[in-house]
């Protein structure tokens, strides 16, 4: 590492991801402390499974996935379906998400209606804030957020709140996302990375 | 309106039925109806096993219940194995009543439900079951907020791996238990009806548990003060009356 590079806060070194089996790599990539990154590429290059990885919901065949230590890590799932009914309200899911909830109105609003009865950018927008805020009440720990496809399911009457929640993250923060959209990606600004350019030469 | 002879019924029965919703709401939540209904039915197996070899019920109910939980939580498939671990103990307890004679009165004890003979020793049982759900609730409902995230995932720690087995153990426990005081039907009545109707109504999670509570307890009442005086058996009279709120919950939320 250069004498003033930023250390980082998410190395992988040569892994091989999968579930039951290998299915992505070996890849290699360093994620720096305080990043602003959205991993690009086409579908099933293995933008989502790498997220996972990162969370433990997918297992490393081989190689190495570091996480700097105190580190805590939060995830916004690509897909979360409904059952109905599900007797949850907004303040119930920022609870189990270990959140406090930001003040801005359209969050607020949503704080006592059930879950089940959100739209599906209302319901989108709540989760993005929670997985945003998750854990923030203890500022002594770093923390990784990783968003996958935030912007689906996002109507044009919550899309600017997401953006404004995304662009207020801390600076001590890190945040990793997928996307593929690309307006998106440029008002929030954050860095594209491809994840095609990560994988192990051979 | 209680004779000593059926106060202790009387009280099992109450506590049982709000050990019974608490479990019934976290059932609700974790999406594990069949695995109730497996575990439930192998308790039975236990039970009509262990009159078999004149053997103590409770611990063999106990210990295959917790065994096909066991099994249970080793897969995600949270609809066909556990249906066919149910209708495998179905199988095993129409076995066993068909080949021994004293198994075949377990079973139908099993099956009807036999409330107004619960003596001290069930509800001792069932004292020493609701105090521990007194003592373990924060800690159960930690579990079943964290079992609603995925694929999402908190940046705050998991529930610790002993509350979790702590968790399974309880549930097992208050299933067997409730299963064997109220009988099968009864107790998954119990179980898992007002929870449905609980999940209409509730704004909340908090007011899920208290909804969940109030129609399972109003459910017992109504059913207690029903089977007495018109001389009906009094689990299938539970299942009726459960049926009726739940199905009201349901409509009640439709309207407002």
């Amino acid at each position: 590492m250069p004498p003033n590079a930023t250390p980082a806060i998410l190395s992988v070194q040569s892994a091989r991801l999968g579930f039951d089996r290998p299915v992505l790599g070996p890849l290699s990539v360093d994620v720096p402390n305080g990043a602003r990154w959205a991993l690009t590429g086409p579908n099933g290059v293995g933008k989502s499974l790498l997220l996972k990885a990162v969370t433990g919901q997918a297992r490393v065949h081989g190689g190495r996935l570091h996480l700097a230590p105190n580190v805590d890590v939060s995830l916004l799932g690509q897909d979360h379906p409904r059952r109905q009914p599900w007797p949850l309200s907004g303040h119930d899911w920022f609870r189990a998400m270990g959140a406090t909830a930001p003040d801005q109105p359209r969050i607020q609003a949503l704080l006592h209606r059930r879950l089940d009865r959100l739209s599906g950018g209302q319901w989108q927008l709540l989760r993005l804030a929670a997985a945003l805020h998750s854990g923030s009440a203890q500022p002594s720990r770093e923390r990784l957020v990783l968003l996958d496809e935030p912007a689906n399911h996002l109507d044009a009457e919550v899309r600017g709140d997401a953006v404004s929640l995304i662009a207020a993250l801390p600076a001590n923060a890190t945040l990793v996302m997928t996307s593929h959209d690309d307006d998106f990606l440029r008002a929030i600004g954050v860095e594209n990375h491809p994840l095609e350019g990560y994988f192990d030469a051979g | 309106m209680l004779g000593d002879l059926l106060l202790v019924p009387f009280v099992a029965g109450l506590l049982v039925t709000a050990v019974l919703a608490l479990a019934g709401a976290g059932l609700f939540l974790r999406g594990s109806v069949w695995q109730a209904l497996a575990l439930g039915q192998w308790a039975a197996a236990g039970g009509v096993l262990a009159s078999v070899l004149h053997w103590p019920v409770l611990p063999v109910a106990l210990a295959l219940g917790a065994g096909v939980m066991a099994l249970l939580q080793r897969t995600p498939d949270r609809e066909r194995l556990p249906l066919a671990v149910f209708l495998a103990g179905l199988a095993a307890v129409t076995l066993l009543a068909a080949n021994f004679s004293q198994a075949s009165l377990a079973a139908a004890a099993w099956a009807e439900g036999q409330l107004y003979f619960a003596g001290p020793q069930e509800l001792w049982a069932v004292a020493a079951l609701a105090l521990a759900s007194l003592v373990l609730v924060l800690g159960l409902l930690k579990v079943w907020r964290h079992a609603q995230l995925a694929p999402d995932v908190p940046a705050t720690p998991a529930p610790a791996a002993w509350l979790r087995l702590t968790e399974i153990a309880w549930l097992v426990a208050a299933i067997v238990l409730g299963s064997m005081v109220l009988g099968l039907p009864a107790a998954l009545a119990s179980l898992l009806l007002p929870a449905w109707g609980a999940a209409h109504l509730a704004r909340n999670l908090r007011g899920h548990f208290l909804w969940a509570q109030s129609l399972a307890l109003a459910g017992f009442l109504i059913a207690w003060s029903l089977s007495l005086p018109l001389d009906q058996p009094f689990a299938p009279v539970l299942v009726l009356v459960n049926v009726v709120l739940a199905l009201a919950a349901r409509m009640v939320a439709m309207w407002r």
